[in-house]
């Protein structure tokens, strides 16, 4: 035989080798799903992966184990559609202060706290010509459109905390005295 | 808590109105690759003009352009591997490749091409590579008997079979280092996000300016290398060269003038941010040094009558120049347009190396990468020696006076 | 019996015209044909999502409640949901700003970090943006290793295992809705919390916006709002000419959203 079939041997060679690394290495759960190669060549079990992902944004229902109270009156104010989590989850760790291991004793994943800063507020409140001016609450059965209560910071009672005189749990003032 | 960066962020200054996701995501690696695959495929198609169109003057730069495109071809994959921020996942590349993406065939594209270009080197080297093996001794020696691949059959009829197939292989391997870098720029060509690269010339583009650089690189390493050893370097060689470039540099010129004529001619809902970034923020690199040092300059330089080796390597750098400054352009240029069409994202590589990921960003192993082949040229040089004297002055005085007499009849 | 070529002509034609009358009036009867006349989606159960600009107030709690679901560090400037504010100005010049991806939400009136005059400025309103998990997602079209797909209930998803951190499919998406995730160093994006919503949850976004401007659902399913919203409403989509058939339907879009 030829000299010159040499070098097509090295190629078969490279060839087969790659098939067996391929068989090897080739996860076996790794298809063309329902024969969709262009959108849905994955390896299957990734599916079941993402799927399996933690739930960390518990919502009201969680919260009201423990403080059924604050969340019934909460639900029964102008601020029923917000989650506790919205304000109480803490992203800067000095702020942590739940008195109860979360993590630990309720597998909560969230870090708890409470913000006291007018700057939580003004992510709502602060006016703004081209902030939707109403928003839609329910009261018992029926739904009605409320004016958004909103306020220039810079004038409405510059440098104080917003919780100095409302009660963020009813959406209404600090009853006197308290 | 912990601080993480966005991968990019270090890099990317933005301005106006950009998404919030939106960074310099392909940066200087992926400038130096298609500068690389550029090289090797005009290195490639050089040597193939003495073997397929039978460019006798060529004969000198033959076996250079080859190991030279081999040795530029090792370090293509180089620049890829870096910017990958899971390389080791790369590997997956070849065992679940996504064949509707423009870069899963890379491997295959690039395999094949590698796989001719070392089938050819082996059959133009053959007879030096067996009288090497029997000659050497010691570790060479076992290098050479290696590359024999077993056969040490030089016979009459053998060398014969060589020939022919390196005829083949050459004409063959023209096509597949065109496919190559064409490839290359269908890759970007094919995102359709952003509207400097969607182009269907973008493959062409890329092509002809992967050939100029590819061609002004053999012209300046060889000469270079010539020089180092004190060899004669025949003028008709690098004349020739020379006029291969012209050509191809006048093919660059009218496809890339054309694309931007077209975007400047529809006026696409992009072109106000396309030509803030082609008259203003990229003006110079863009207008300045890839169009009039890049490629005006060399072009009236290389037409001039009486080149000199000396214009012929100037030409050839300022060349590389702007070959490498297109590249920027393309790949830099077209993700500093933000895709909201409302804001610019400036590109500053990290120069001073803080951490792994601002070095490996940063320019030191990119200079590395791009010395690489030179350094693989020296070593492979060793082995199968390119810079030798094919012709001897009174040859190259043959072949200039064949080549004139040419010229004479054609006139 | 000749024919006059006229004739033939005239017969043909008719011909023609009888073989293609019956059968387009059969296209409209086909079960097929007429379901999706009242459902213009495909057959298919897929999850779908419809975001009211209208009722935006740009608060932002809707990035917060993402970023701690998704474990995307709250303080990086990548996300898988963000607001962007856009405030035309009476000149005609357009601000257009998302700062840190309204993670902290607006809290003042200064587009581009300018203080603007309230008496300068037209109109203005905030735009919630997610993936829009395309029914034909470029990304995962140019993914070249298979690690990133699309589930039978539409969702896109990333191996983030299986990702070897190209970049393409980021580049290739028309929304930037993509980034590299900085702590796994892979293709990230929204998934519609994919985890939530395969247990009948809500998105966390949708949850956690106190105004009902995000819902999820399910498009084809007539016990869904969504396809409610979808079906009786004005809804458009953003970049449609991409063809990519992004699934986040938008009511209250302008012409300068880009």
């Amino acid at each position: 035989m030829s000299h010159a079939w040499r070098p097509v041997f090295v190629v078969l060679a490279v060839i087969v080798a790659i098939l067996v690394m391929r068989m090897i290495l080739v996860p076996h759960d790794f298809a063309a799903k329902n024969g969709d190669y262009k959108y849905q060549w994955h390896r299957l079990s990734a599916e079941t992966t993402s799927k399996d992902f933690t739930v960390k944004y518990k919502g009201k229902e969680f919260c009201q184990q423990c403080h059924p109270d604050l969340v019934d009156k909460i639900n029964a104010s102008g601020h029923q559609n917000i989650q506790c989590e919205n304000c109480h989850v803490m992203v800067e760790s000095a702020k942590k202060s739940h008195p109860i291991d979360l993590k630990g004793d309720f597998g909560y994943l969230l870090d708890i706290g409470i913000d006291r800063s007018r700057e939580l507020c003004k992510r709502c409140h602060a006016e703004l010509s081209y902030r939707p001016q109403t928003y839609v609450m329910t009261k018992g059965t029926v739904k009605e459109t409320v004016k958004f209560k909103q306020i220039d910071p810079t004038k409405h009672n510059a440098g104080i905390e917003c919780v100095m005189c409302h009660d963020v749990h009813t959406a209404g003032f600090k009853a006197a005295g308290k | 808590m912990e601080e993480h960066l966005a991968h990019g962020a270090l890099w990317t200054i933005k301005e106006g109105f950009t998404y919030p996701n939106e960074y310099i995501y392909w940066t200087i690696h992926i400038v130096v690759y298609p500068y690389i695959t550029g090289l090797v495929a005009g290195a490639f198609v050089l040597s193939s003009m003495y073997h397929v169109f039978g460019k006798t003057e060529l004969k000198p730069v033959a076996k250079f352009s080859l190991v030279f495109s081999f040795a530029l071809l090792l370090m293509a994959t180089s620049p890829l591997m870096l910017h990958l921020t899971h390389p080791l996942n790369s590997i997956n590349m070849i065992l679940t490749p996504h064949f509707y993406s423009a870069i899963a065939a890379f491997t295959v594209v690039y395999l094949t091409y590698m796989a001719i270009v070392l089938a050819e080197i082996w059959f133009v080297f053959r007879p030096f590579i067996i009288e090497q093996a029997k000659e050497k001794k010691g570790l060479l020696g076992l290098i050479y008997n290696a590359m024999t691949l077993g056969s040490y059959d030089v016979s009459e009829k053998a060398l014969e079979t060589d020939h022919k197939i390196v005829r083949i292989l050459a004409a063959v391997g023209i096509p597949a280092a065109a496919f190559l870098h064409g490839y290359v720029g269908f890759i970007f060509g094919s995102v359709k996000t952003v509207p400097l690269w969607k182009t269907p010339l973008m493959p062409f583009i890329f092509l002809m300016s992967a050939i100029i650089s590819g061609v002004a690189g053999c012209v300046v390493t060889y000469i270079l290398g010539m020089s180092l050893k004190g060899n004669f370097i025949c003028g008709a060689t690098i004349r020739s060269m020379c006029k291969v470039l012209v050509w191809f540099l006048v093919a660059a010129i009218v496809l890339e003038g054309i694309d931007i004529v077209f975007h400047a001619y529809t006026a696409e809902e992009f072109w106000s941010i396309m030509s803030e970034l082609l008259f203003q923020r990229f003006a110079f690199k863009m207008l300045v040094v890839q169009w009039l040092l890049g490629m005006i300059l060399p072009l009236i330089l290389l037409l001039l009558p009486r080149l000199s080796m000396l214009r012929a390597f100037i030409s050839a750098m300022l060349v590389l120049i702007g070959v490498f400054t297109m590249r920027w352009d393309v790949v830099i240029g077209g993700q500093s347009m933000s895709k909201s069409l409302g804001g610019f994202l400036t590109y500053n590589m990290p120069i001073i190396p803080r951490s792994m990921e601002t070095f490996l960003e940063g320019p030191i192993p990119i200079t590395g990468l791009l010395l690489m082949p030179l350094l693989l040229l020296f070593i492979f040089n060793k082995v199968l020696p390119v810079f030798t004297e094919v012709f001897n002055e009174e040859d190259c005085g043959f072949t200039e006076g064949l080549l004139s007499k040419k010229d004479h009849v054609n006139h | 019996m000749s024919l006059s070529r006229r004739e033939l002509l005239k017969m043909g034609f008719l011909a023609v015209c009888g073989a293609v009358i019956p059968l387009s009036a059969l296209q409209i009867l086909t079960p097929e044909a007429a379901a999706s006349l009242i459902r213009p989606y495909s057959e298919k159960k897929r999850w779908a999502f419809v975001v009211d600009t209208t009722k935006c107030v740009g608060c932002g709690m809707c990035v917060k409640a993402c970023k701690l679901e998704n474990e995307i560090p709250f303080n990086t400037d990548v996300q898988r949901t963000w607001v962007e504010r856009y405030v035309q100005l009476k000149d005609g010049d357009v601000l257009i700003d998302s700062p840190q991806g309204a993670r902290h939400g607006f809290t003042k009136n200064d587009p581009q970090g300018k203080e603007v005059n309230e008496a300068e400025i037209a109109k203005g309103f905030f735009v919630p943006k997610l993936c829009n998990q395309c029914e034909k997602p470029s990304c995962v079209q140019v993914c070249p290793v298979g690690a990133t797909y699309k589930t039978d209930d539409g969702v896109v998803l990333v191996d983030k295992n299986w990702c070897i951190g190209c970049g393409y499919c980021i580049n290739n998406c028309p929304y930037l809705a993509r980034f590299f995730n900085p702590i796994t160093n892979s293709a990230d994006k929204c998934t519609f919390c994919y985890h939530r919503i395969t247990k009948g949850m809500n998105t966390a976004c949708m949850d956690a916006c106190a105004f009902g401007a995000r819902k999820i659902g399910m498009l084809n399913d007539p016990a869904s709002e969504l396809a409610k919203i979808i079906s009786t409403e004005r809804v458009s989509v953003l970049k449609p000419e991409y063809g990519n058939e992004p699934q986040v339907f938008y009511i209250g879009l302008d012409s300068i959203v880009r």
